[in-house]
Formats: structure tokens, C-alpha cells, sequence
């Protein structure tokens, strides 16, 4: 079965003092891949500068905009359609021998070509305190060891909006129990990698439609790697593995390489942002 | 009194015990090389050797060659101490740097290629993994994208010292943004000015052909499908340290000097704002910490680097020298396994030596480094500039404590090697008003381009100024010499 989908990311940014100049990044067109097909897309924005199309350096599309006079308020609009192929996250075998998995994972071939998704970041590496948090059982498999821990990082903190920022460090999230879906990402993925397991930050949209936390903002879920399987995605904020709900924008070593914005802006004073993502579905007859 | 009023430059010089002087022989002698140039200093006084060394430095200041001392509260510009006597290579021994230097440059360059790529050095475990994943210098953004010409590391600065016994050691390979050789050329130019006489004794190769090799290296790496390129030097501003050096080269290889704020990228491709409009640029030599290069890509709170760049560069349109995640392999402790690396891809021998170096990362090297800290050289893998060494046997008890605790907290970020003796050449000491030893060291200028290489003929040799320091950087207090390296007779 078929989903489509309208998502709508709009943002309005004002500023104290006119701007001279600024360059915007974004990163919030879904990815192209075998369950994401993008239909049409479209990037407006109040002042009516054209943009370009770029790609980043971990090969994901970027929208950049440049406006060439000067402003103090302005708003973007990104329309995107997308039709979205229903995934069963069940849908491989799973190795009836785990210890062969523990044993892919521990040798040196496998660790250097995931250098980049084991690799702690600040964002996502385990304070020495909080080392041993979450071991794995190594009597069973990978899989359910990564199941198992996506209920626990749902259990362990709380969805609170307004605690943290992207800044607060992982050892302050675990010990308040409380934060956003970038929160659960990171102590999921700091988790995993410090079990062996290459993990990544993955941002993009969610349908809100079955009351799923991480309505009118992009959302965040992990990915992890599983030997044998692939990619497979995590949300911890839900609890639940990654499905038709989800759509991917892009992914990183944690958020920082995945932030919908980046910006330079020449400007004095304070500015104000403010963004919401709306994400509606129909089901399409096959 | 007559006498004490216009002495011999080198009556008072009394060389030390157990230090390799490069001029005299134990016997007080000059060595053969060095004869012609001992009897021409030699015969100055005092005084007019202290006319000569004052207009040097007034040369340099009305050039306006200075630098910036960091870490000092009255930062200003001063002059690089400039010595009058300089230093002679003999061809046959230039000729092992030389051929040691390339072999160098290459060997890194295919670690990086390897490194950003298959990883084939890691797995075939002749470097550990851990050099990369702890490496802040390792960029993702780099993993499987192509340089133009294959070319990461175009422009090296490899610092090399004769030790007690005679031989060429390297102490470490620079290959971030190395600076240094703009002091070359105008040392070069300082000497001529002062006592042009001396250069009619000894066939010197010259050292001002530096920049349009550096030039045609830069144009051997043009982006695909551009005939003339545009090459620019990118600097980070008048306020960095190596500021003169940046305009220096800029005018000498006949390009723009630019500011991340003369740039813009536009559709992925880079443009240089003039009076006549956008004007394309294809190469960029920039003086720029990775870091700093791109805040779109990497820290957005920069305000030195073009917005876009690193998308161009890696959409092939431009070319940046040297390639951004250069500096992972800028790194001690990546040195101490150039020796294996050099016969990894190269199946050669390696031509430099090595320093023997204790890696403080591992646990049976770093017991004997906590034991024996009186007798190494402490350094910190990823400084730059001669920061954060500690040498043990200037340490008080006390001191030692501390080191000890600081690379017990953190091993990996700690190398140690022997305290090394490098050699001696005669500097003019103003406050003795006569010469005397010093330590000095070489760095050498390699080049790599595409099916091309170029070793700069000639080298800055750095001086310790102070009485039986080591360290020789500029920013701790060192001055320089003219180089020498002698034609084949």
C-alpha cells in the first residue's frame, strides 16, 4: 500500500535591525530512496529571491537562498509531495546465531568502514558516569538488544518540550529524564555506538495522525546498523521502529549535521524565528 | 684597551662539548665548506659587523616583515630576528632531503587518498583505527570524494635537525598551512642587501623561484574543463600571525590576496567580487583552518570563510590546496608511523629517519614516559607553533608532577621523544656583541602537484635564541638564517 503525503515547512524570521546581507541553508527535502518517492516540490520565500540547489558534504540535497538587498523580516514556505511506500520493519530474517552478529561487529574491517557512525560525538557520546547505563545482552540478537533499548530510552526520559536545547549535554538529559525527540535520539544512538553498534541521527518529518509526539516540528529517530541486515530505523521517542510514518530528510553523526537551517546573517540586535511543519496523508489505491 | 675596542667577531666563541657544531671542527677549526665564509666574516670588527646587522633589520622592518606572538598580552608585530652568517648545505647532503622530503610528501598523500577512501591501511592494521576516530582533523565531509589531480597535501613544510651524530632526523611533517617561506626569500634578499659580496664566493641555488612553482603546482589541480585558472590566496586577515607571508605570496605568484568576504558562491561555483563584476575564481590557496573554511559546512560561527565553498569544492569546481582534512595526517602521532607508512605504499625505504617516538596512547610506552620524563620531550599531538612542549630535564620536580598527571588524563593527546641534540651554528648574540652557539633546525618547502613536484633549493633554518634552548619556533622566541644549499661544482 501506497501513502501520500503534503508536507508543508514554513518559517518567518524577523530581525531587530535590517539585515544586509544573509545566506540560508536548508536542509528539508526528503530523501529520494527505495520507500520515498518525492512527487513535486516546491521553495518560496517572501522577498522572491531565486534559490539554488546544493548538496552538502555528507551528500544530502540542500535549498540555499541569497538575498542580494536588504530586508528585516522574512518568510519561506517549502511545499513537498511525496508518495511513501508502507514498510513492514519486520521484513528480514534475522540471524538465528547471534554470536556471529557479535562477532561482525567486533572485528576490524567492520569497525573502520563505520568509523563515522561509531565515533562519539559530544552530542552523543555516554558521560564516564553513565558508561555502563545500558549494557547489551549478548544472548540475544542485535535486533531485539536495540529493541529492548529504544523501550528503554522511551521509558527513561520524558517528553518535555522547552527543557532542553540542542546545546544541553547528554549527562544533563539523562539525569533531568526529560527532553525532545533530538534528546531520545542522541542518548539512543550514544547507547548503541557505546555497545559496538554504528548508529546515526536521522532527521525528517512524522505524520501526527496517530498521535505521535513531534507534531509541528521535524522530528528525529536513530538508525542503526544491524550485521547482515542493514539500516534499520528507531524511533525512541515513540517507541516504535521507524515505518510509513516517517520521512527522511537526511542523516548524521548527530544533529548538528543534520540541522534544517544553517545560516549566515549580517545583521545587529535580535531576531526572532519562528517555524512549523505540517504533514498530511491520504492512502492511495494501488 | 685598543684591542678590547674593535675585537674579532669569533674570538669569544667557545663551543661546548658534546653539541655537533655544523662550522668548526673539534679542533677549532672552520670545516672546509664553511673556510671561504669563516675568513670574510672574520675579518669585521665589532662595530661594522654591528652596522651591517642593523640595517638587516631595519630592511626588514621597512618591508614590513613581521609577525604576531599569540598568548601575549602586548600583541604586536615584531621582526623576525634575522642572523647575518648563514648556513651552507652541501649538495650531496641536499640531495638525501631532497629525494627524503618527496618521498615524504607522497607517502602522506596516498595515506590521505587511503585513509578518505578504502581504509586499506587501517585493516591491513599498519596504523591503528583509533588515529582517525580520535582525530578532530578527520573529516567525514571528505570520505570518498575525489581532490583534483588526487592531490591532498600540495604544499608541505617538513622540519628536519642534524643530531649530535651527524644525521638528518625529521621531527615533524607540516602539512596544514605551513608558513615560513616568505622569511626564505627576504632572508635571502636581507643577505644580498648587507653583504653581497659574500654570494661571489659560493654558487648558492636560488630560493626566489618558490612562488611561480607554487603557482604552476596550484594550476596543475585546475578544476575540470577550465584552461586558464584563477588562483587566489585566501587569508584569514591582516591580524593572523602569517599575514605578511599571505600578501607575500599573493604578490609574488601575481594573484589576488582575498578575504572570505571577497568571495561568494553562486550555483556551486566560486566568484571573486571586483568593480568589473563577479570574476570566477578555480583554485584557492588558503591560509584558513579547515574549521574555518565554510560555515555552512563546518563551524557556523565563522566569519573568515566563504558560505558554499566546501559544496563547490566538492561539486569539483573549485580546487582548495591544501585539501580540506589535510591536518589528520598533520599529527604526531601520525608521524610516528611514517616510517611504516612510507614502506606501505611505496615499498621503499624511508630516506629521512625517524625520531623514535613513545606514544603515550599506549599503556606499556606510557609507563616508560611517566618513568623516565627527565629525559624525553613532552608534546601535545595536535599543537602547532611549538605550544605545550614540555622538556624534561628543564622541568623542577614539581613541573614533572604535573605533566605526569596532565598525560595521565588524557595519553592519546601525548607523544614523547628523546631529547634530541640538535646541532649548533655560530648566531650573532647583540647583548654579547660576539658570536655564539646555537641550536638551529631546517624546514624544507615540498610541493606535489599533479605528475609534478618541486622542492624549494634552500630552507628556513630556525635559530634558538636563547642560551641552550630547543625550541626554534618564531613564535617562542626564534630567529632564522639564510640558507645556502651549494650547486654541484
Amino acid at each position: 500500500m501506497e501513502h501520500l503525503y503534503q508536507i508543508v515547512y514554513s518559517a518567518k524570521n524577523c530581525y531587530e535591525e535590517v539585515v544586509k546581507e544573509a545566506i540560508w541553508q536548508f536542509q528539508i527535502l526528503p530523501l529520494e530512496n527505495e520507500s520515498q518517492h518525492i512527487v513535486k516540490w516546491s521553495f518560496q520565500n517572501s522577498l522572491h529571491t531565486p534559490y539554488h540547489v546544493s548538496i552538502n558534504g555528507l551528500g544530502f540535497i540542500t535549498i540555499r537562498l541569497h538575498p542580494k538587498h536588504c530586508f528585516s523580516e522574512i518568510e519561506f514556505k517549502f511545499e513537498c509531495e511525496l508518495v511513501k511506500k508502507e514498510l513492514n520493519p519486520f521484513d528480514f530474517l534475522p540471524n538465528l546465531e547471534p554470536q556471529d552478529d557479535y562477532g561482525k561487529i567486533a572485528s576490524l574491517a567492520f569497525k573502520a568502514d563505520n568509523e563515522i557512525y561509531l565515533r562519539r560525538t559530544p552530542l552523543s557520546s555516554l558521560p564516564s558516569v553513565h558508561q555502563s547505563i545500558f549494557i547489551f545482552d549478548t544472548s540475544q540478537s542485535i535486533f531485539q538488544n536495540l529493541r529492548d533499548l529504544n523501550h528503554w530510552v522511551y521509558n527513561h526520559l520524558h517528553f518535555t518540550v522547552g527543557v532542553t536545547d540542542v546545546t544541553t549535554p547528554l549527562k544533563d538529559i539523562i539525569e533531568q529524564r526529560q527532553g525532545v525527540c533530538q534528546d531520545f535520539t542522541h542518548l539512543f544512538c550514544a547507547i548503541a555506538k557505546e555497545n559496538g553498534i554504528p548508529s546515526r541521527y536521522v532527521s525528517g518529518y512524522i505524520h501526527q495522525g496517530n498521535n505521535y509526539f513531534g507534531d509541528l516540528q521535524m522530528h528525529a529517530w536513530a538508525e542503526a546498523l544491524v550485521p547482515n541486515v542493514g539500516w534499520v530505523g528507531f524511533d525512541p521517542t515513540n517507541d516504535i521502529l521507524v515505518a510509513q510514518n516517517h520521512i527522511k530528510v537526511c542523516h548524521g553523526k548527530d544533529y548538528n549535521d543534520c540541522s534544517p537551517l544553517r545560516g549566515v546573517v549580517y545583521s545587529n540586535g535580535a531576531n526572532e524565528t519562528e517555524y512549523f511543519v505540517q504533514v498530511q496523508s491520504s492512502q492511495l489505491q494501488q | 684597551m685598543e684591542k678590547k675596542k674593535n675585537p674579532i667577531i669569533f674570538s669569544s666563541y667557545e663551543p661546548r662539548k658534546g653539541l655537533f657544531d655544523e662550522v668548526f671542527n673539534e679542533n677549532g677549526s672552520a670545516k672546509s665548506i664553511y673556510k671561504t665564509l669563516f675568513d670574510l666574516y672574520g675579518g669585521h670588527s665589532v662595530n661594522d659587523y654591528e652596522i651591517l646587522n642593523s640595517k638587516a633589520k631595519a630592511s626588514f622592518f621597512n618591508q614590513g616583515i613581521t609577525f604576531q606572538v599569540y598568548n601575549d598580552e602586548q600583541a604586536q608585530e615584531k621582526i623576525f630576528p634575522f642572523d647575518l652568517f648563514p648556513r651552507i648545505i652541501h649538495p650531496l647532503e641536499w640531495e638525501i632531503i631532497e629525494k627524503g622530503a618527496i618521498q615524504r610528501s607522497r607517502a602522506l598523500n596516498l595515506f590521505l587518498w587511503d585513509i578518505y577512501h578504502d581504509k586499506k591501511v587501517i585493516k591491513d592494521k599498519v596504523v591503528p583505527l583509533d588515529l582517525l576516530s580520535s582525530s578532530e582533523n578527520y573529516l567525514h565531509q571528505m570520505m570518498h570524494l575525489d581532490p583534483p589531480g588526487k592531490i591532498y597535501n600540495h604544499i608541505s613544510g617538513t622540519d628536519i635537525i642534524k643530531h649530535a651524530d651527524g644525521q638528518y632526523y625529521v621531527l615533524e611533517d607540516n602539512i596544514r598551512c605551513p608558513s615560513g617561506v616568505s622569511y626564505v626569500i627576504c632572508n635571502r634578499t636581507a643577505l644580498k642587501r648587507a653583504l653581497f659580496g659574500v654570494f661571489n664566493h659560493y654558487q648558492a641555488h636560488t630560493v626566489t623561484n618558490y612562488a611561480e612553482n607554487l603557482l604552476q603546482i596550484l594550476e596543475t589541480v585546475k578544476p575540470r574543463g577550465v584552461d586558464n585558472p584563477n588562483c587566489v590566496v585566501i587569508t584569514p586577515g591582516r591580524f593572523n600571525s602569517a599575514y605578511y607571508e599571505h600578501s607575500y605570496l599573493a604578490k609574488a605568484m601575481g594573484v589576488e590576496l582575498v578575504e572570505g568576504q571577497d568571495l561568494f558562491v553562486e550555483n556551486d561555483f566560486v566568484y571573486m567580487k571586483t568593480i568589473n563584476g563577479p570574476e570566477r575564481v578555480d583554485v584557492v590557496y588558503r591560509r584558513i583552518d579547515d574549521a574555518f573554511i565554510d560555515p555552512l559546512e563546518f563551524r557556523p560561527d565563522s566569519a573568515l570563510g566563504v558560505p558554499g565553498l566546501f559544496a563547490a569544492y566538492r561539486k569539483g569546481n573549485v580546487c582548495l590546496a591544501n585539501a580540506p582534512g589535510t591536518g589528520v595526517a598533520d599529527d604526531k602521532a601520525v608521524y610516528t608511523y611514517m616510517p611504516e607508512i612510507i614502506k606501505y605504499y611505496l615499498d621503499e625505504e624511508p630516506i629521512l629517519n625517524n625520531v623514535h617516538t613513545y606514544r603515550c596512547s599506549r599503556p606499556d610506552e606510557l609507563k616508560y614516559v611517566l618513568e623516565n620524563i627527565d629525559k624525553l620531550v613532552i608534546k601535545p599531538v595536535d599543537e602547532a607553533g611549538g605550544y605545550g612542549i614540555s622538556i624534561g630535564n628543564q622541568l623542577t620536580k614539581s613541573e614533572i608532577e604535573k605533566v605526569k598527571v596532565t598525560i595521565k588524563e588524557h595519553p592519546r593527546k601525548y607523544i614523547a621523544q628523546p631529547i634530541l641534540s640538535l646541532s649548533v651554528h655560530p648566531t650573532y648574540i647583540e647583548d654579547m656583541g660576539s658570536f655564539e652557539q646555537r641550536h638551529v633546525d631546517l624546514r624544507t618547502f615540498t610541493l606535489l602537484g599533479k605528475d609534478r613536484d618541486f622542492v624549494l633549493k634552500g630552507g628556513l633554518t630556525r635559530v634558538a635564541l636563547r642560551k641552550g634552548n630547543l625550541i626554534v619556533n618564531s613564535s617562542q622566541g626564534g630567529g632564522s638564517k639564510d640558507t645556502w644549499v651549494l650547486k654541484t661544482e
